[in-house]
């Protein structure tokens, strides 16, 4: 078996008003991985420690194999990192960059830049001060893609973005990730984006990381269950279910561990199940990052 | 052709900065050609934006090389390229270094020239010259490592402000010290203790300052 794109354990990294606490992660390679945060849970934090940007202060970090921050350089040859708050040089134009990382990456694939360059109706002469904040989003990811990264870091990279400029970087990215054996970290905290493209999903609040596991598996294990709960009778307390907002004879429950015999417990106790309904990434995130809280605070 | 990516980082600020380097070597050129036209206004002039130009070099070049390039968040593009931290500080000294010296070497060896030829100025002046000329360089180090190290454009234009409060005060202080002014109007170029001394000094504070940055960027834990 290969060994993981990315794998962080036990990493820490404490600042004066935040802290990142006892992180463990694992990106497999050939995954993409979805990390989803409210802002300031440590999603650019935690990436930029996996780019060796920043220090650990305990943990271990490897990426392709490579230990970080002491292997940064020979990681980042096969890194392709974009973020939000990244920017090219104004003054300066898309083909100059692209000609500036040419001479840098001896994997730059001069046609696939050019494919895309026509793809996301940029042109080369264009200066970066001219272009949209959609554009600058494309040219930036253009400048990652075509130097062919063995591992995608994506940090909220559609943020601020119209929903057409969105759906073209995710059909980018989608076709780009139809290589198997390309990884993928893209963080955001727009769920339908990770929804649309993970295979794996980790949800992080507050410097820790609440939950991870397939996709598939959240979308399988999370429901709302719809109750009608008679005078007199007492819902009980079930394991999977994470709790329970009711409103006079009305009650919703959350389960993060679904099965059918949750139901026929609620029916017998004497509650009525009107129906059970499937959850999107975003009503299980937020579910999930309020349990997480309160169990905290419990 | 490929070369090292801290190579290509500093064919990059080349290329983005060569304007303002252009204009601060022609502007000091500019205000040599007003002094070798001579008389006593003209000459004062040209002595005083001779000084302003090398000043405005060094003290621009940090704060549109280095702060502006986190300013405008160029910094995590390039942090995203296969550097360390430290490789990008190198490339930022070496390039900024190289586009300072352009007009600082430029403007001093033609206005050494000018005193040791021209019979403009009495060639006893050069010491103390040479003295003010290296000046600005101690400023650009200044402040160069105060962007590097404190990261924010505050940090550059708080040394900035500093450099602008010490430089009259030190022309102040030159006049003050009779051995430095002794030989001014000497028709030969006397080098006394004194001046050598303030030489020696700004030639060893140049690279120390330069290789003080250096260490605290090596030691830094968190860079973006």
């Amino acid at each position: 078996m290969s060994d993981p794109a990315i794998e962080l354990s036990g990493v820490r990294k404490n600042y004066k008003y935040f802290s990142l606490d006892n992180i463990h992660l694992t990106v497999p390679e050939g995954q993409i991985m979805g990390l989803i945060g409210p802002n300031g849970a440590g999603k650019s934090t935690t990436i930029r420690i996996i780019l060796g940007l920043v220090h650990q202060d305990s943990g271990e970090v490897r990426v392709l194999g490579h230990r970080m921050p002491a292997e940064q350089i020979a990681a980042k040859w096969d890194i392709g990192f974009a973020s939000e708050d990244m920017r090219l040089y104004e003054s300066l134009t898309i083909g100059w960059h692209m000609d500036f990382m040419r001479r840098i990456y001896p994997k730059w694939d001069a046609a696939y830049a050019r494919l895309l360059l026509k793809r996301f109706g940029l042109r080369a002469d264009q200066k970066v001060k001219g272009l949209s904040h959609g554009q600058r989003v494309k040219a930036t990811l253009l400048m990652v893609l075509a130097r062919k990264p063995k591992l995608l870091v994506l940090d909220e990279p559609t943020t601020g973005l119209d929903p057409v400029a969105r759906h073209e970087i995710l059909r980018e990215l989608t076709a780009v990730m139809a290589d198997e054996g390309r990884s993928v970290l893209f963080s955001s905290h727009n769920t339908h984006d990770v929804e649309q493209i993970s295979d794996r999903v980790t949800f992080i609040d507050r410097g820790r990381i609440i939950d991870s596991m397939d996709k598939e598996v959240y979308l399988e294990r999370w429901r709302r269950l719809h109750l009608e709960v008679p005078h007199g009778v007492e819902l009980p307390v079930l394991p999977g279910i994470i709790g329970v907002r009711r409103d006079g004879r009305l009650a919703i429950a959350t389960a993060n561990a679904f099965v059918p015999d949750l139901a026929h417990a609620y029916e017998s106790s004497g509650a009525r199940v009107h129906s059970v309904e499937n959850m999107t990434l975003e009503e299980i995130f937020v579910a999930n990052v309020e349990y997480s809280r309160e169990e905290v605070e419990a | 052709m490929r070369s090292s990516v801290v190579g290509q980082l500093i064919r990059k600020d080349l290329v983005l900065y060569w304007k303002p380097i252009f204009t601060a070597t022609a502007a000091a050129a500019a205000a040599l050609a007003l002094v070798l036209a001579g008389g006593e206004t003209p000459v004062f002039v040209g002595v005083i934006l001779f000084f302003i130009a090398l000043i405005l070099a060094g003290h621009m070049l940090p704060l549109m090389g280095i702060a502006n390039e986190r300013k405008k968040q160029n910094l995590a593009f390039l942090m995203s390229l296969p550097i360390s931290s430290i490789q990008y500080t190198t490339a930022k000294l070496i390039s900024s270094l190289i586009l300072f010296l352009i007009p600082w070497l430029t403007a001093v060896i033609v206005g050494v020239w000018i005193i040791d030829t021209r019979g403009i100025f009495p060639p006893g002046v050069l010491p103390d010259a040479l003295i003010l000329a290296f000046l600005p360089l101690l400023g650009f180090c200044l402040i160069t490592g105060a962007v590097l190290v404190g990261e924010t454009e505050g940090w550059g234009i708080a040394a900035n402000v500093f450099c602008n409060i010490v430089y009259p005060f030190f022309w102040y202080f030159m006049l003050k010290v009779p051995a430095l002014m002794a030989n001014v109007k000497s028709p030969t170029v006397v080098w006394n203790s004194a001046s050598l001394t303030i030489l020696a000094w700004e030639f060893a504070l140049a690279p120390l300052m330069l290789g003080l940055t250096y260490f605290i960027q090596s030691r830094k834990r968190d860079f973006v």
